[in-house]
């Protein structure tokens, strides 16, 4: 599993962040570690960032399968890209260009779906293409127009039920995402009964933003070489209810 | 002109640094002012915090290339602002590239104080008129470089470099930021120095001072 580092001028704000990420993580959270704040010289802690906090906490976070950062602005930049010249561990580390709030979401869940580093920080990356389309709404601009129509270049459909209580939320889209980037195929997921309302199984926010139900009917369009293979796996997921009741 | 030599000490090299604490500690609001122009106020306080802590590590420096590393390690974690990495990663280049002598050579200053620039360069991917540091340091090496090829002693060239660090922070005023939190100003930003090229002038003002290049 990835590890996740959080760099931030504030304590605060960094606890608070990946407070609202484990929420939706489930009960196996990757490894994450925050360095935010700067020592103020009398004992106490400053807003500010620190490279060698930053190095020490990649360090903390290493694991074979890579660390992948998050910072807030300015300086958390700075230190982090300043830490990679400190650091001990020899693990991949890669510097999320992502939101701070969002980022930090999509690549702890991603993570403790069993994300790789390159499939957690492409979905991390992608969190305001997300955002943007919620806010234009479906078919309006954003990743929503950037979805192909369902139907077209398709090699493979398949369609299931949402049967668990909560719906696809983090941990179901988190497990779809992870599914999906096993295959080499390119797999849209849509409402059936509305396909505007639809989103690239490997983006984790379209997906939770599209707040799909329990007793939604899925659509699963996948086209490539292992598309039969990947929709089948996507839709006995959901037939299954992701593992929850 | 009583220090002046063809080589810089050890010894006059923690005074430039004592020299550029107290002249960071002296002008602290004066910084924080210009940041709370256009930045986010902290540049004074940040800086002094961290010259602070550099201040209480300098005594009995074994080497230059030791010396500059616990320098650049200190304020790298202890200014907490992007003046951390940047005065940071200069102080710690100029360690490597000096190594591990006692005294320096006008040719090899330049060359650390050079390296020092490339690592901000580097650091902080700012170009000359982004209004920065970057445009009170490098006219301050450019001028530096020129003195002594020019055949000027350590001490003529360190003032030059201190006299051109000044015209360029003075040149910032007119700049319209693209770096740093000023960025988000745009045009705003214009019609202000720049406290980082302002700190800069401090850091020649007090190699100046410590290699003899200021009047008594």
């Amino acid at each position: 599993m990835i590890g996740i580092v959080v760099v931030s001028h504030s304590p605060a704000l960094a606890e608070a962040a990946v407070a609202l990420a484990l929420e939706m993580a489930g009960s196996a959270p990757p490894t994450i570690v925050v360095a935010a704040g700067v020592a103020d010289g009398v004992g106490a802690s400053a807003t500010g960032t620190d490279a060698v906090r930053v190095a020490a906490a990649i360090d903390e976070a290493a694991s074979p399968d890579g660390v992948l950062v998050f910072m807030d602005l300015g300086s958390a930049v700075l230190s982090a890209s300043m830490a990679l010249e400190f650091r001990e561990s020899e693990c991949e580390v890669r510097l999320s260009a992502a939101p701070f709030v969002e980022g930090i979401v999509a690549g702890v869940v991603l993570a403790a779906a069993g994300a790789t580093l390159d499939d957690a920080d492409r979905e991390a990356s992608g969190a305001m293409i997300a955002k943007n389309a919620q806010l234009d709404g479906p078919g309006e601009g954003g990743a929503a127009s950037s979805v192909p129509p369902a139907g077209e270049n398709s090699d493979a459909v398949a369609e299931a039920t949402v049967v668990n209580e909560v719906g696809v939320h983090a941990r179901p889209a988190a497990l779809i995402v992870a599914k999906a980037a096993g295959f080499d195929a390119r797999v849209t997921i849509a409402d059936a009964d509305d396909p505007t309302r639809s989103a690239p199984a490997g983006s984790l926010l379209v997906l939770m933003g599209l707040g799909l139900a329990k007793g939604t009917r899925l659509r699963f369009t996948g086209s490539g070489p292992d598309a039969a293979a990947a929709v089948e796996a996507l839709r006995a997921m959901t037939a299954d209810g992701f593992g929850e009741t | 002109m009583t220090v002046a030599g063809d080589t810089v000490t050890l010894d006059q090299l923690v005074e430039w640094l004592h020299r550029f604490r107290t002249l960071v500690v002296e002008n602290q609001q004066y910084l924080t002012e210009l940041d709370s122009a256009i930045g986010d106020a902290d540049h004074g306080s940040n800086m002094a915090r961290g010259m602070n802590a550099v201040a209480e590590k300098l005594e009995t420096p074994e080497a230059v290339d030791s010396l500059f590393k616990t320098v650049g390690m200190t304020l790298v974690s202890s200014v907490g602002g992007a003046s951390g990495p940047l005065y940071g990663t200069f102080f710690l280049r100029i360690g490597t590239t000096a190594g591990a002598v006692t005294e320096l050579d006008a040719g090899a200053l330049s060359a650390a104080l050079r390296a020092g620039l490339a690592g901000v360069v580097a650091r902080g991917k700012a170009e000359p008129g982004d209004k920065t540091m970057l445009d009170a340091m490098l006219p301050a090496l450019d001028a530096l470089d020129a003195s002594i090829a020019a055949g000027a002693d350590l001490a003529d060239a360190s003032a030059a470099a201190f006299t051109a660090a000044q015209a360029g922070r003075d040149d910032t005023e007119d700049l319209v930021a693209r770096k740093g939190r000023a960025s988000y100003l745009g045009e705003r930003s214009a019609g202000h120095l720049d406290p980082g090229a302002t700190s800069t002038v401090y850091l020649f003002q007090a190699l100046a001072g410590a290699l003899g290049g200021l009047p008594e």
